[in-house]
């Protein structure tokens, strides 16, 4: 629909012709006119995960529409009050497996919407392709990066026996495919690096320039191995030739670098060394990690990401699901993130819980803000970003998997008409939100997993 | 007990025979089905399942069998009673028979074709990678951090095949690894020499015979040429990195990319022209699938077949050693005598021996007990109820575990031990931290024990920690623990709803947890688990959340008696792990289940109830000797066979 919008006013604008400076002129000038002014907005897409749910009365805000005054969960958000989209009432349907209730039948599908299959590790299947993945086939070719999966926590080790799961379900929420789990980055370091380790002013990188041979040579190795394998094994080594294709074309594209290092200003490279100094005073420690400080440094790096174009989508999760968290560096928090969600309705561990949500929306806060502060022509990388905050679980005491925590920021481009609370029909699948998102990005589908329509109310 | 199950399965065996021969089977429609029917589906239905449990599923005999693990379990649930439960009528004896006797007929006649179960290529795990790039170049590489996490397969190990994922994140760390690695192993110039035993320079005197034998003969080939020297170290090099003979195409791929680099590398003088190529060149073979992958090869056998004696030989080094193999192994794969059982016998023998083995004894143990975070750069207790928890208490306190687990496996041969046992491993910090008397000096060292509260991983302050929440014991999570991981037999999941106990410090003081943990248990839904756990977890209160010994929370003195059951009364922890210890029908079972899921790298199937009551019996017969046990688990069939994968290949659909 924006897309016709544009189109149109592009060919107005070459029919009328350049010389008549119209007022909205900047957002839509020709390329090359100057670097900071894009033809069209690009969109960006991010999803974050928390785990353990929130304290279900304080999440919702009182009054719905446009006029609506914020929770006390969301209390951080109040300068953002006008990029955001509280929904209410949308449910994840495929996230209830009997026999194996809980978290990690939540979390793992939190972005496929699909059934995960009971495994304890031999058939890992999380229903189909999350949201973040399938956005990133349409437009991760335009990037260096397709996406960028973020978190703060190793890999939970181990099987639950409980419920006969491995916990690796409750560790992952972006799927490739329903077979293959995407490795999230966790140290920022490594992350930064990864991106932009070449541009830090007086840094210097080693040329490499065999590169292209080696991976060649080791798929060709790949492609010989599989002929003499059986499928199952077959599937794995075919994992590996999909991860060197994507590897080769990233080095290949002349052109998606040369876009990529068109917008490493002299602003952003001033920007990278404060980010690379920030690093290098961070460190992890047995003893104690400042998590408030390792969460921002991996927020500040997506928007960078985002900020430089290195990617268009990410997913962050803020630990694993069932993490038990110490959060008592908080006022007034005693205890462990997944033991306090088992508040018994204790009002005193309920303020507790209520306590630690409200950390997880300051960070939040902090990388909306964050992007809202990055100009893009008249708008700002927020209004051009679509930033999505969720929990598998309404109340974590009860594994409730109605009535998700759900809020959406940035107008996604001039998509989404943002400033409202809505409560939509109960029980509403949550993949009507992702189906939304992908329309928005032009993406061009009619459903998403278990979709029946898309959230209209949010529509611009 | 252990009669009984001998018994039993006497009993069974005979059976079968008798019903084979008359042909008076229990027939699974007419009578096994109605049973079912009428004492187990009326409440394991479709809905809301209870445990979880569908039992109406089971209309044919065949889906009987395609479910044998669990029917198995549910056939134990049957025997010790617990099912049906007590609010339900009793089996009859007839009943009993037919359920129970039926059923297990059917499955152990599934059971008599051998299988061996497919195990899936296997990419090195983080561990495996860090140990074999110390053995292939002596460089010392911390993959664990480096590489994006794994999570654990089916048995709760990381080397289980199908739960190792790569992604183009972790395969560009590979790249980057081998960069590293690579250079560290050019810069370090006794490890590059091993590697690279002759470097090429040409003398003059040499440049000039070259010359001259060229101007004179025709066909002069050079001799000392830089593709010579080079594959007389790179395809050795990849050979072992591979783990078997080199195909002719691999050698001359590696080679032609060595030349070719050579050539570009024209301005560079020798030897580091050369070296450098060499370098280039390792690193194709370190980023190659074939070193970061083990794979076995299919063959067009329709049964079963033996894997060939390189891939004995690789799972032979990584179950015992986590690396490849060493030289004699490969020589003897070279002369395929690894399957001659007196030779994989007299191989165990040597490894078991070998300080390798370690890696085994850390590997096996830290994820079987649970106790790796301990080694994980992030917090794992409060530091400020805790400061005394500090990053070298952590390491003694694994190390503990791991040189306990290693002198069981090497020295004392007695894998009971490992529950109860009268030294511990201490260094200075550790044994102070323990209130135990001094010794000094940081290394860890053997130190026997007056006080039968520790000795055995239950007095671990590594395990005792982990079982811990950060801020206090959880005598439940304990009881757990002890349940899953020692007796294997893990609880069902809570009801959700069911809430936690207060975090506050002083309801803690003024009740004590065994008050609030009657609270809690006096709810219906969950008195049938918690009587299990609980007691259990209570027995250890004597030990704090970080394994220090304490006899009072507060005010309220601790009282660390209960009873286990049928098992009777005990009156504290050195009691308590007397009796766990004296479970060794489901320990042996347990360990047995462990130790096989983490040789051949996959889940537990139901056609290994053979080979798993055959090892258990193995350890129960033998006072659970290790090296026997080991023995008997690499001759085994799931071990040492390999099962052809059916479905069309990728490139024949």
């Amino acid at each position: 629909m924006s897309k016709k919008w544009q189109i149109s006013r592009r060919k107005m604008l070459k029919g009328v012709g350049a010389m008549i400076a119209l007022p909205y002129l900047e957002a839509m000038a020709m390329p090359g006119m100057s670097s900071f002014v894009k033809e069209k907005s690009t969109q960006r897409a991010a999803f974050l995960f928390m785990p353990n749910g929130v304290h279900p009365e304080r999440w919702t805000p009182s009054k719905f529409g446009s006029d609506f005054e914020l929770s006390p969960l969301l209390s951080p958000l109040e300068s953002l009050k006008q990029d955001l989209l509280v929904l209410g009432e949308l449910m994840n349907k495929n996230a209830t497996l009997y026999g194996a209730d809980g978290h990690y039948s939540k979390s793992a599908n939190l972005l496929t919407c699909m059934p995960i299959q009971k495994t304890t590790g031999e058939n890992i299947h999380s229903g189909g392709i999350s949201i973040d993945q399938l956005i990133a086939n349409e437009v991760g070719h335009q990037t260096l990066f397709p996406s960028l999966e973020y978190g703060l926590d190793r890999i939970t080790t181990g099987v639950d026996t409980n419920v006969g799961l491995t916990r690796l379900y409750g560790s992952s929420i972006s799927w490739k495919t329903a077979t293959q789990p995407l490795s999230k980055e966790i140290d920022p370091k490594l992350a930064f690096d990864r991106l932009f380790r070449g541009y830090v002013p007086g840094k210097k990188v080693t040329e490499d320039p065999w590169k292209k041979s080696v991976l060649d040579l080791v798929r060709d190795d790949a492609q010989k191995l599989k002929n003499t394998l059986g499928r199952s094994d077959q599937n794995k080594i075919e994992e590996y030739l999909e991860s060197i294709r994507s590897i080769e074309k990233r080095i290949v594209n002349e052109e998606n670098k040369e876009k990529f290092e068109s917008n490493i200003t002299e602003d952003f490279k001033k920007e990278l060394s404060r980010m690379d100094q920030r690093l290098d005073e961070y460190q992890d420690t047995y003893l104690e990690i400042d998590i408030t400080k390792k969460t921002r440094l991996m927020l500040d790096i997506m928007a960078l990401a985002f900020w430089s174009d290195a990617s268009r989508v990410s997913t962050f999760m803020f630990a694993n699901s069932v993490s038990n968290r110490n959060f008592s560096f908080l006022e007034g928090v005693e205890g462990n993130h997944h033991s306090i969600s088992h508040h018994g309705n204790d009002p005193e561990k309920m303020e507790q819980y209520a306590r630690i949500n409200i950390w997880h929306i300051e960070q939040y806060a902090y990388l909306l803000n964050k992007l809202k502060s990055i100009q893009e022509g008249d708008k700002t990388l927020l209004d051009n970003s679509m930033i999505t905050f969720a929990s598998g679980l309404r109340d974590g005491n009860r594994h409730s998997p109605y009535n998700i925590p759900l809020l959406v920021a940035g107008k996604g481009g001039g998509v989404f008409k943002t400033g409202q609370n809505l409560e939509f029909k109960k029980n509403t699948p949550l993949a009507n939100l992702y189906l939304s998102m992908a329309q928005g990005m032009n993406i061009q589908i009619n459903e998403f997993a278990d979709s029946s329509g898309t959230l209209s109310e949010i529509l611009a | 007990m252990l009669g009984k199950y001998i018994l039993s399965i006497l009993f069974g065996a005979l059976a079968l025979m008798v019903f084979a021969n008359d042909g008076d089977e229990i027939d699974f429609k007419t009578s096994i089905l109605p049973l079912l029917e009428k004492k187990c589906n009326t409440c394991h239905r479709a809905g809301p399942l209870k445990g979880g449990v569908n039992t109406k599923r089971y209309q044919e005999e065949e889906r009987v069998v395609k479910d044998g693990r669990f029917w198995f379990k549910a056939l134990n649930q049957i025997k010790t009673r617990e099912m049906p439960p007590s609010t339900e009528p009793v089996l009859t004896d007839e009943e009993y028979h037919i359920l129970v006797d039926g059923i297990e007929n059917i499955l152990r006649k599934a059971l008599k074709n051998q299988n061996p179960g497919s195990v899936v290529a296997r990419r090195l795990s983080h561990t495996e990678y860090k140990h074999t790039v110390m053995d292939l170049t002596g460089v010392e590489f911390d993959a664990r951090l480096f590489f994006p996490s794994d999570g654990s397969g089916g048995g709760g190990f990381d080397n289980q095949g199908k739960a190792l994922f790569i992604t183009p994140l972790k395969l560009e760390r590979y790249y980057d690894a081998a960069t590293i690695i690579v250079a560290d192993l050019y810069r370090d110039a006794a490890l590059w020499k091993k590697v690279v035993p002759k470097s090429y320079k040409l003398t003059f005197w040499m440049k000039f015979t070259n010359w001259f034998k060229g101007i004179i003969f025709d066909n002069y080939q050079e001799t000392h040429t830089p593709d010579k020297v080079a594959s007389e170290s790179i395809i050795p090099f990849a050979s072992k990195a591979f783990r078997r003979y080199l195909k002719l195409e691999e050698k001359e791929k590696l080679m032609t990319f060595f030349s070719e680099v050579y050539q570009h590398k024209d301005t560079i003088k020798n030897p580091q022209r050369f070296n450098e190529s060499i370098m280039e060149t390792l690193k194709v073979v370190l980023v190659s699938p074939n070193f970061i992958y083990r794979a076995e090869e299919e063959s067009d056998k329709k049964v079963p077949f033996e894997l060939n004696d390189f891939e004995l030989a690789s799972r032979l080094s990584y179950f015992i050693w986590s690396s490849m193999p060493d030289e004699e192994l490969f020589e003897l794969a070279r002369q395929e005598k690894l399957h001659d059982t007196l030779v994989i016998a007299a191989q165990v023998k040597r490894m078991l021996k070998h300080p390798k083995a370690k890696r085994f004894a850390e590997s096996f143990s830290s994820q079987w007990l649970e106790i790796g975070e301990l080694i994980e750069p992030k917090p794992i207790v409060d530091p400020e109820k805790f400061p005394e928890f500090n990053t070298s208490l952590r390491k003694s306190m694994f190390q503990e575990t791991v040189d306990y687990f290693y002198h069981v496996l090497t020295e004392s041969k007695d894998f009971s031990e490992l529950l109860n046992g009268n030294y511990t491993f201490l260094n200075e910090e550790l044994a102070d931290f323990y209130g135990l008397d001094p010794i000094k000096g940081d290394t860890l060292r053997m130190v026997m024990l007056d006080n039968p509260n520790r000795g055995g991983v239950l007095g671990m302050g590594s395990v005792l920690t982990t079982t811990s929440l950060p801020t206090r014991t959880s005598p439940v999570l304990r009881g757990k623990w002890v349940l899953e991981q020692i007796l294997g037999q893990p609880p069902p999941p809570p009801p959700p709803n069911v809430g936690e106990i207060p975090e506050d410090a002083e309801v803690q003081k003024n009740l004590g947890l065994r008050a609030l943990l009657e609270i809690h248990r006096s709810k219906p839904e969950c008195v049938s688990c918690h009587e299990k756990m609980d007691p259990i977890g209570l027995g250890l209160e004597n030990f704090d959340a970080i394994g220090r010994w304490r006899t009072s929370y507060g005010e309220v003195e601790i009282d660390p008696s209960g009873v286990l059951g049928k098992d009777g009364a005990f009156q504290g922890p050195a009691e308590l792990k007397t009796m766990i210890s004296n479970k060794r029908e489901a320990f042996a079972l347990n360990l047995s289940k462990k130790m096989l899921s983490y040789a051949v790298g996959r889940s537990i199937l139901f056609t290994d109830q053979t080979i798993i009551e055959e090892l258990q019996t193995c350890l129960l017969e033998n006072d659970f000797h290790t090296e026997k046990f080991i023995i008997e688990l690499v001759k085994s069939y799931p071990f040492r066979l390999k099962k052809n994968d059916f479905r069309k290949k990728a490139n024949e659909v």
